[in-house]
């Protein structure tokens, strides 16, 4: 017990991911890359639900922006078959300046509003597009618990 | 995964057997992706000269000719007819060399692994399949055991590569690589300048002999002709393939789709119009890569206190009620951490108001607890995590005051709320464990239902880990617990395979089998319901479940990780006035029936060896209980669950013996425990069985009519909790009611089994 009281008092202010919670892909209109909506409930007492819903929704709308299939990318193709692929070593395509706006986007949702509130967004294109990774952190001093072992995301599983 | 022959020639490739060449150095192994950092795409590949072969061919045979070509033809070419050819022959050449570059070395579009906690969301005894919507079209989505994690629609997994790609098309040998979403442009336009080189190089080339016929013999006239040979050799094959791509991508198919006859009758959800298809394939920017990217730091900084959203007047009562069910995130509480958390309720900031909880009622979602369950750490046994939440009940008046950092210690806390704390703790019991929230949850569904039974809400019960195991490990009749269900809609029958990295003894593992097995399961059920319940009602058929669980019981000694019995709490069989409410069954099938519930019985800390034998020799449940015996089955699982709480595990399709012809249940008929009995041959009816309470107890209930035999004949009736992640695709019977993801149907003879859907 008193070994407890010892740690708590040394991990006061520290915080642990005490859970993950992924926002899944939509494939309702095919492949193109969209996240759901749908409000998770295990954030319903860290967030509230507009704010999430905003980030996401406007997440999808970089994305659909970035494959979007305009004159853009069409010179780009061009562009690219005339030089036989070699303009790619020094030009970035579409889709990657999307993401980085996507990623910066991604930084400053969570600097302003996650953090703030105990979590964190993890850019989808680290999971493959697959799911948006929202780390659940909780205080350790102040609240005794989550001894997660989920690490960060990243950490755990090198196969 | 194993590897399977790396060289893989797929149907669409028809070219010839590639000669044997000496090998070309430095090709990268593996998926070309490569693994330069972040996540990971796939272990090694063990290098496989084999494997290089068609590609090195390919690259000699492309490179050489065209240099002959270029060599010995072209200089007459520019000089009588146009200076012209060359340069465009060089052109053409460049082009499709670039493109074959490009369809060689670039990532497919290959997914990196799934991470553990991504894996942990999906309960790992959930479905192998998860079916999605794709503009009205149910697409089904496989679970992938090597990347853990359901494959994006259109998403393949290479054996040769052992990754999953994105947009799989084919794995190509003779690029050595698989095509995806990210390369099958280049692959497209190899094929197309290829056709028009071999065409160009042919055309040249006898423009070329055709103005030598009297110089055959010459250098130049013999070195031409071979080229044209090979180029004519090879251009019915290329123009084949290519042919066929041109005719795939007006479609908007992959070769993938079109060589396993997907959309063959019906209509391919991701096609947008030819149009719209080619200028897809052709214009799209080209697709990021998932492996090997660079990750920026996080610099973003956490830490507390933490703002939390206002929460209204519902949500606050809501609270009240469900204490502690907002603790599911916590699961992964360790005792100090709770001690912790008590001894400094005093000195903690002003409680955040309650977190709204709207999963009580019937649970809706259950699933969201479910995944907030599993999303947390493995390691500790249950058991372990069971010890604290009990032990100070008394302590936790405050902790109330915490509901989000509660753990589960706040279920047992106010004595106020300790009606409703029963059920709550219950729920908070299953997010106290680890790896074994899926046990967990079934266990809070099972736990609710049994507020006679076991009082193991209030703390003062719990005294140990076993206590507390054995409450995660009773049964549950019908408690619905939705929240096994995967979420996205239905699942078809076949389970994915458990994996038991987070299993220990006291963590309940869904399963308890291999991959193989359930993969073997999955082809053994199919989910059309081959092994439909019309054939379950027709005695000649029912052996099938019986071989088949006959195959599957040897597994179950080899369950890697115990499985607490009573994981699933099953409704009462035929219960129908049991409302589900999201409640599944775990009837996926009588074969996961009964591994479930041996390896139930298996799991089960303290009592698994002495019912082993019973629990190995229960066959499937047949599968159509009676149901007329629901008030008295109930009560008498009611009672057996007073007494042994952790031996339920009844699977819901147990056949019981209609109430009158019983006697009361509780009354023990002949309790001695039987010895290992074969899986009984179903009789005709497979309407009755004898049930049996656990070993010290289990009540051993006659065959009532002489009827069908219920596996259980040697069987022991356990009472499951329903897994509701695993959902037969069986084949409905009669009449079917189709609540929370379950199938009641009504099958001969009035008996009701749920199928899960």
């Amino acid at each position: 017990m008193s070994t407890e009281f010892h740690n708590l008092q040394e991990l006061r202010h520290s915080v642990s991911v005490a859970t993950k919670v992924f926002i899944q892909r939509d494939y309702s209109q095919g492949t193109t890359c969209r996240f759901q909506t749908k409000f998770p409930s295990e954030l319903d007492s860290r967030i509230e639900r507009t704010l999430l819903e905003d980030t996401v929704k406007t997440l999808n709308s970089y994305y659909a922006e970035a494959e979007k299939m305009g004159g853009q990318s069409y010179m780009e193709g061009c562009l690219a078959c005339a030089t036989a692929y070699l303009i790619f070593l020094c030009m970035e395509t579409r889709y990657e300046k999307m993401l980085k706006k996507i990623s910066g986007y991604i930084q400053e949702q969570n600097e302003k509003i996650y953090a703030p509130r105990g979590l964190l967004l993890t850019d989808p294109i680290e999971r493959g597009m697959r799911v948006i990774e929202v780390s659940v952190f909780e205080d350790r001093g102040s609240s005794g618990s989550s001894h997660s072992s989920s690490v960060s995301s990243g950490g755990i599983s090198q196969r | 995964m194993g590897k399977e022959a790396c060289l893989r020639y797929t149907s669409s490739t028809s070219l010839p057997p590639p000669l044997s060449l000496p090998l070309m150095p430095g090709f990268s192994s593996g998926g070309l992706g490569g693994e330069v950092g972040g996540p990971a795409a796939s272990p090694p590949c063990p290098f496989r000269p084999s494997r290089f072969v068609p590609v090195s061919a390919a690259t000699t045979f492309l490179v050489g000719s065209t240099t002959l070509f270029f060599c010995f033809t072209c200089p007459w070419l520019s000089e009588h007819v146009s200076s012209v050819i060359p340069i465009y022959n060089a052109v053409v050449f460049l082009f499709t060399l670039a493109n074959f570059c490009m369809a060689t070395f670039m990532d497919p579009g290959v997914f990196p692994r799934a991470e553990e906690d991504e894996d942990k969301e999906d309960d790992f005894r959930a479905p192998l399949y998860k079916t999605v919507e794709v503009k009205g079209i149910q697409v089904r989505m496989k679970w992938c055991s090597s990347c853990r994690f359901y494959r994006p629609p259109r998403c393949s997994h290479c054996s040769v590569c052992d990754n999953c790609v994105e947009d799989f098309d084919h794995h190509c040998p003779w690029v050595n690589n698989c095509i995806g979403r990210r390369n099958y442009r280049h692959f497209f336009l190899f094929l197309l300048s290829l056709t028009i080189h071999i065409m160009g190089v042919f055309g040249f080339g006898l423009l070329y002999i055709l103005q030598h016929q009297h110089q055959l013999d010459s250098v130049h006239s013999s070195v031409t002709m071979a080229t044209m040979c090979t180029a004519g050799l090879f251009f019915i094959p290329v123009a084949g393939l290519t042919g066929f791509h041109m005719v795939l991508v007006a479609r908007g198919r992959t070769t993938n789709e079109q060589v396993t006859g997907k959309f063959r009758g019906g209509v391919n959800p991701f096609t947008n119009g030819c149009l719209r298809n080619v200028s897809h394939v052709l214009c799209s920017s080209q697709a990021p890569r998932y492996v090997g990217r660079w990750r920026g730091k996080q610099t973003v900084e956490v830490h507390p206190p933490f703002l939390r959203p206002p929460l209204s007047e519902a949500q606050l009562e809501a609270k009240v009620l469900d204490n502690g069910i907002q603790n599911d995130h916590h699961s992964s509480r360790s005792k100090s951490s709770l001690e912790q958390m008590e001894s400094q309720s005093a000195d903690a900031e002003p409680p955040p108001p309650p977190k709204p909880e709207v999963r009580y009622p019937g649970l809706p979602r259950a699933d969201t607890e479910e995944s907030s369950l599993l999303s947390e750490g493995p390691s500790t046994p249950s058991m372990y995590k069971y010890r604290p939440a009990y032990s100070s009940p008394q302590r936790n008046h405050t902790a109330l005051t915490h509901p989000n950092k509660m753990i589960r210690g706040d279920s047992l806390d106010s004595p106020s709320i300790l009606q409703s704390s029963r059920q709550a703790s219950y729920r908070s019991e299953p997010s106290s464990l680890d790896g074994g929230s899926v046990i967990g949850m079934v266990a809070r569904g099972g736990e609710r239902s049994e507020g006679p039974g076991g009082s193991s809400g209030t703390g003062g019960e719990i005294a140990g880990g076993i206590s507390g195991y054995s409450l995660g490990g009773r049964s549950y009749t019908s408690y619905p617990s939705s929240l096994v269900l995967s979420t996205g809609g239905s699942h078809s029958s076949s389970m994915r395979s458990a994996h038991t990295h987070h299993n220990t003894l006291g963590t309940l593992q869904s399963e308890g089998t291999t991959d193989t097995s359930y993969k073997s399961l999955a082809n053994q059920t199919p989910q059309n319901g081959s092994l439909s319940y019309d054939s379950l009602l027709t005695p000649s058929e029912s052996p099938e479940f019986e071989s088949a669980a006959h195959e599957l019981s040897p597994q179950k000694p080899h369950a890697p990780a115990a499985f607490p019995p009573a994981m699933t709490s099953s409704p009462l069989p035929g219960v129908r006035d049991v409302p589900l409410q999201g409640y599944t069954s775990p009837f996926l099938s009588a074969q996961m029936a009964q591994q479930r519930e041996g390896q139930l019985l298996q799991g089960s800390a303290s009592f698994s060896s002495p019912n082993r034998a019973y629990l190995r020799a229960f066959s499937p449940p047949p599968p159509n209980p009676p149901h007329a015996a629901h008030p008295e089955t109930q009560h008498h699982l009611l009672h057996q669950d007073s007494r042994h709480p952790h031996l339920r595990a009844t699977s819901s399709i147990r056949p019981l013996p209609p109430v009158s012809e019983q006697p009361s249940p509780s009354s023990p008929h002949a309790c001695s425990p039987d010895p290992p009995v074969s899986p009984p041959p179903r009789g005709p009816s497979l309407r009755k069985s004898p049930s049996y309470t656990g070993e010290a107890g289990l009540q051993h209930k006659a065959r009532p009519m002489g009827g069908g035999s219920l596996s259980g004949e040697g069987g022991v009736r356990v009472t499951q909790a329903p897994q509701s992640t695993s959902r037969p695709g069986l084949a409905n019977h009669s009449t079917s009611k189709l609540v929370g993801g379950v199938k009641k149907v009504t099958g001969v003879g009035g008996t009701t089994y749920e199928i899960s859907v």
